[in-house]
């Protein structure tokens, strides 16, 4: 459904994205993770059509994005990174904005009302009054009413409450039932986790690697701050096999890939004070694609 | 044009449209009232005439023209000067807003991603920003009419009416400029600095252009040569040609700019 090939984009100031190629085939959802400034949002721009590319090629549904734009924007379903509105009207004025430059308003419409109960959003609020969260929200709603066989979502639930950014993520869960490719920029390894099939890895604009989502939980790291009864017990997981960084004291982070078995042998054999799990960083789960 | 963007855009505009409107019909009730009390004062016919050709220039009031009329009296204390900056930073700065603002602001990133053509939602903004300016024109005219009946001035509508004509003509092109510069820079700041640096330089050169004979050339090379209301409302010129010629030269720069705004990389 999505195809990029060679696709390169460079700004003058040098930043931009080289050489980048992947698919993402119907009814599939791809994670592009990737930390701010990396080329995500460009290369969603070349997506939606907005900037034209400097060499390779980007389609959907065998549309060209940039020569046949408007015909793309048929099959597309489109939320910014960063949400401007006009301000000046009222969250449903806006959405019957929004249905009014689609066809097929009425089907719009009938999805507008469900996903506003779903998402809980006020409509009646002028949207200069609106909290980031609700704007997101507004966002959101604005995106999926539209029933497009293609999702682009740029940092989909910034600005969303763990509560909110859960019923997001019930809503994607539903859109791919029903057959929707989606393409998801993120930040947060745990969204892309709970919804795509893919992931692809960007760093300063060249696209690291695209794993599937079950090869990064084999490759995933987690990290645990450990502190140990007494010297000899730090120096016996000191000489074990493990990712060891010491710390203040008796106290050690270590970091172990994959299955959990060698920590689990070396904690064994040495007196545990405090036993505390981070949560999975994206920089830790994707730290080899980083160094 | 999309008729759903064309309302949205208008609801954002008409409270602005709204408060010009009322501030042009004051002032023009302000003029018509006071108006009869001058004219019986012939001190002021005389200081009038006394006038330097440099102030009546400043004032827009035309060598040739005669000072004692209530066309050469509206023309120097409203259409000449007042009317043509306010209707020029008016359209200036909407067409920015419509445009240059929504791009640096990436407002236009949600409406760019429906199924409308770029020149689609760029003729539906110039057509807002046109039937805003077209509102503008109309009140002032007709506020100019209740003005003038109700206080017994005789004047010749047609030439009001064709004074409005040209005035639109004149406004369409300084508003479609406005937006031609908003789609070639997609950068308010800059869409902004070049759109109101022209019409300024325009108007320094009719300005100028009076001051001396020496430089009278000058004239002749600003738009504002082309907007003479004095004369038009006097009956001495016929604005036909002029308003044929700025709607001319707005429809190619209107052209241009939707071939600029298609091929246009935009960063939002």
């Amino acid at each position: 459904m999505i195809e990029v090939k060679e696709l390169s984009k460079l700004y003058r100031e040098g930043r931009g994205i080289k050489k980048i190629s992947f698919e993402v085939n119907q009814g599939k959802a791809f994670g592009f993770l990737g930390p701010n400034g990396a080329g995500k949002t460009t290369t969603i721009r070349l997506l939606m059509g907005f900037l034209r590319p400097d060499s390779g090629q980007v389609t959907i549904n065998g549309l060209d994005c940039w020569e046949q734009k408007t015909e793309v924007k048929k099959l597309v379903s489109y939320l910014p990174g960063e949400l401007h509105f006009v301000e000046s009207l009222t969250a449903l004025e806006f959405l019957s904005l929004i249905a009014g430059m689609h066809r097929n308003r009425f089907q719009i419409k009938k999805n507008q009302k469900y996903l506003i109960n779903a998402l809980d959003l006020d409509s009646k609020i002028l949207i200069r009054k609106m909290s980031k969260g609700m704007k997101q929200k507004l966002g959101l709603i604005a995106a999926l009413m539209l029933d497009a066989k293609v999702l682009i979502l740029d940092e989909p639930t910034s600005g969303l409450d763990p509560l909110m950014q859960r019923v997001f993520i019930d809503l994607i869960l539903e859109e791919k039932k029903r057959g929707k490719t989606i393409f998801m920029s993120s930040h947060q390894f745990p969204e892309i986790e709970r919804t795509c099939e893919q992931v692809g890895i960007i760093r300063e604009g060249k696209l690291l690697a695209i794993k599937s989502i079950l090869q990064l939980r084999e490759a995933e790291y987690q990290t645990f701050q450990i502190e140990v009864e007494s010297d000899e017990d730090l120096e016996l997981l000191k000489e074990s096999q493990l990712n060891l960084i010491p710390l203040q004291g008796r106290s050690c982070i270590i970091r172990v890939a994959g299955e959990l078995d060698s920590l689990w042998m070396a904690l064994g054999q040495v007196q545990v004070v405090r036993f505390k799990q981070h949560s999975l960083e994206l920089e830790e789960a994707f730290l080899d694609f980083y160094k | 044009m999309n008729r759903a963007l064309f309302r949205a855009m208008f609801k954002q505009h008409r409270k602005k449209i709204a408060v010009i409107s009322t501030g042009i019909v004051l002032y023009e009730g302000l003029l018509t009232w006071v108006y009869p009390v001058i004219a019986e004062n012939p001190a002021v016919t005389e200081i009038a005439v006394s006038l330097p050709t440099a102030v009546k220039t400043v004032f827009g009031v035309p060598e040739n023209a005669r000072t004692d009329t209530f066309e050469a009296f509206i023309s120097g204390q409203f259409f000449a000067r007042i009317w043509v900056m306010l209707m020029a930073v008016y359209g200036i700065q909407t067409a920015n807003n419509l445009l240059a603002k929504m791009v640096d602001d990436c407002s236009i990133a949600l409406l760019l991603s429906t199924p409308i053509s770029r020149s689609e939602i760029l003729s539906t903004q110039a057509a807002v920003l046109i039937f805003l300016g077209g509102i503008l024109v109309t009140v002032t005219i007709l506020g100019l009419f209740f003005g003038a009946s109700r206080s017994g001035i005789t004047i010749c509508h047609d030439r009001y009416v064709r004074l409005g004509l040209l005035g639109f003509s004149f406004f369409s092109l300084i508003e479609i400029y406005s937006l031609f510069f908003s789609v070639w820079f997609v950068e308010e700041e800059r869409a902004l600095t070049y759109a109101a640096g022209l019409t300024l330089i325009f108007y320094c050169l009719d300005i100028v252009g009076g001051l001396s004979n020496k430089y009278s050339w000058l004239k002749k090379v600003s738009l504002f040569q082309l907007f003479q209301p004095q004369e038009v409302l006097e009956g001495s010129k016929n604005p036909a040609g002029s308003i044929v010629g700025l709607n001319l030269v707005s429809m190619i720069l209107w052209q241009w700019a939707k071939r600029v705004f298609e091929s246009q990389d935009l960063a939002i």
